[in-house]
């Protein structure tokens, strides 16, 4: 006993240093800005109105890919990037493919009259709180989101795509149950 | 035996101090490290001193109180050298902000229910944080403080996007007036925004309902007020762009039409704590070593 105490002291010493340090050394979980680091994540669902003042939900999507798309009439990457999304809901909606245009805190009048001179006819919901921009985490606008089926952030982009970029985004998606 | 004692209550006292009071700066201080470890070399010698000539199980248990003392100071000096210092996490309502020591998020609530901050990691369930909560080292608590939401229009009265560049929020109407800007002697909370469709920048600036009281020489309580000055977008000061209004007040400035309200926001304070497996395993090793001590005590010696 006396010849295995120091030896035993010592392990117990080893063990009791790392429960007290290890929790200080632990590696913190890598979380990038912006809308890109909520894919993984359930899509946050704030309810809104369309821009004819209709209630809408996010969670009426479920079991259909969605492309979010947040906007502002004011800002012209967004207006550049409108007809495309128009395109690409032309192209995949019997497919299951839904987009929606969250206009960020401008009225619906003017909501509603910038996507019809684009010639836009997919879904525009007003949020006057720019509620989606934050739970979304957007750094800019545009910032596009894509859901999946279970209602699951896909991926997230901060910035304009161009056409070829939304359907390489959403391809994989779209074919996934 | 009475300094034996003496050191290892010191040293688990000094530590649970710390579990209990996290929010002292002075635990972070090196003077505080050093008086711990201290108290650890004192505790080791003044082992070495008592256990020369105690049977097995006395020396057993004189071992395991120092050893248990031990882990409160090791603990207490890992809290005190590589723990962070108290800071205060302020997110937008609807935000989440990454809390990297507890490798998760902290999501805020919308600005128009009373709900309470939220801790979301990982495979974990999420965790309301509630007026305060222990959470692996740290002690998160939630405080008030005082935001602004901002509303804007055009001349023609239709809503504007409001936008923060600079702030935690890009696309947030509430501004957390997080610095502060010296006026007239007063250090008075402050905050900007942009609004691209009418190419303005507006800066805010908050007094409270006392300040606004002094200022007029009225006694008695009054309503929290806001100053806003409006630029063009390059930063440069518009002709009669400032104005001063009451929360909630409607007021035209600069070819836009701004309303402020003043509000109670909860915000998240981090304070770092001693390990809690730590102080277990501690507490836990001095009662083993306290029970043997007393059995020891009953039991006649055989060594």
């Amino acid at each position: 006993m006396r010849a295995a105490a120091p030896w035993l002291f010592a392990v117990i010493a080893i063990a009791v240093v790392l429960i007290v340090l290890l929790p200080l050394f632990r590696a913190n979980a890598p979380l990038s800005a912006g809308p890109a680091g909520l894919a993984g994540q359930r899509a946050p669902v704030i309810d809104l109105h369309d821009d004819r003042g209709a209630p809408v939900s996010l969670d009426r999507y479920r079991g259909k890919v969605v492309v979010m798309n947040l906007w502002a009439s004011w800002c012209p990457p967004c207006r550049a990037e409108l007809p495309d999304l128009q395109r690409l809901w032309a192209a995949d909606s019997a497919r299951g493919l839904v987009v929606v245009g969250v206009d960020q805190g401008e009225s619906a009048q003017r909501a509603q009259s910038f996507a019809s001179s684009l010639g836009v006819r997919f879904p525009i919901w007003i949020d006057s709180e720019q509620a989606y921009g934050r739970a979304y985490a957007a750094l800019g606008l545009p910032t596009t989101v894509i859901i999946d089926r279970r209602g699951v952030v896909a991926r997230g982009f901060d910035g304009a795509l161009t056409y070829a970029q939304m359907r390489t985004a959403v391809a994989p998606v779209l074919s996934s149950p | 035996m009475n300094a034996f004692a003496l050191w290892a209550v010191a040293l688990a006292a000094a530590v649970l101090v710390e579990a209990f009071v996290p929010d002292r700066a002075a635990y972070h201080a090196g003077w505080y490290s050093v008086a711990l470890a201290a108290l650890i070399v004192l505790l080791f010698l003044r082992t070495r001193e008592v256990t020369r000539n105690a049977d097995r199980v006395r020396r057993a248990a004189l071992y395991a109180i120092a050893f248990g003392a031990c882990v409160f100071g090791f603990a207490g000096i890992a809290n005190g050298l590589l723990a962070p210092d108290p800071r205060t996490l302020v997110g937008a309502p609807g935000q989440q902000l990454a809390l990297g020591d507890l490798g998760g998020t902290i999501a805020f609530p919308a600005l128009d229910v009373a709900e309470p901050l939220v801790l979301l990691r990982l495979g974990r369930a999420p965790l309301s944080i509630g007026p305060r909560r222990y959470v692996g080292s740290f002690d998160l608590r939630t405080v008030r403080r005082t935001v602004v939401r901002v509303d804007a229009y055009d001349a023609n009265g239709a809503h504007l996007t409001i936008t923060q560049p600079a702030g935690s929020a890009f696309l947030s109407p509430v501004l957390l007036m997080r610095t502060t800007q010296r006026i007239s002697g007063l250090d008075l909370p402050f905050d900007s925004f942009a609004l691209p469709a009418a190419h303005r920048l507006v800066k805010v600036v908050l007094f409270t309902a006392q300040q606004v009281a002094a200022m007029r020489g009225i006694p008695g309580p009054a309503e929290p007020a806001l100053l806003f000055a409006v630029d063009d977008e390059t930063d440069q000061p518009l002709p009669h762009s400032i104005r001063f209004a009451r929360s909630d007040e409607i007021v035209s400035d600069a070819g836009v039409r701004l309303r402020a309200s003043v509000l109670d926001y909860p915000a998240v304070e981090v304070i770092a704590a001693p390990s809690l497996p730590a102080l277990v395993v501690g507490a836990a090793l001095m009662l083993v070593g306290l029970a043997m001590l007393l059995y020891s005590a009953r039991t006649p010696s055989r060594s």
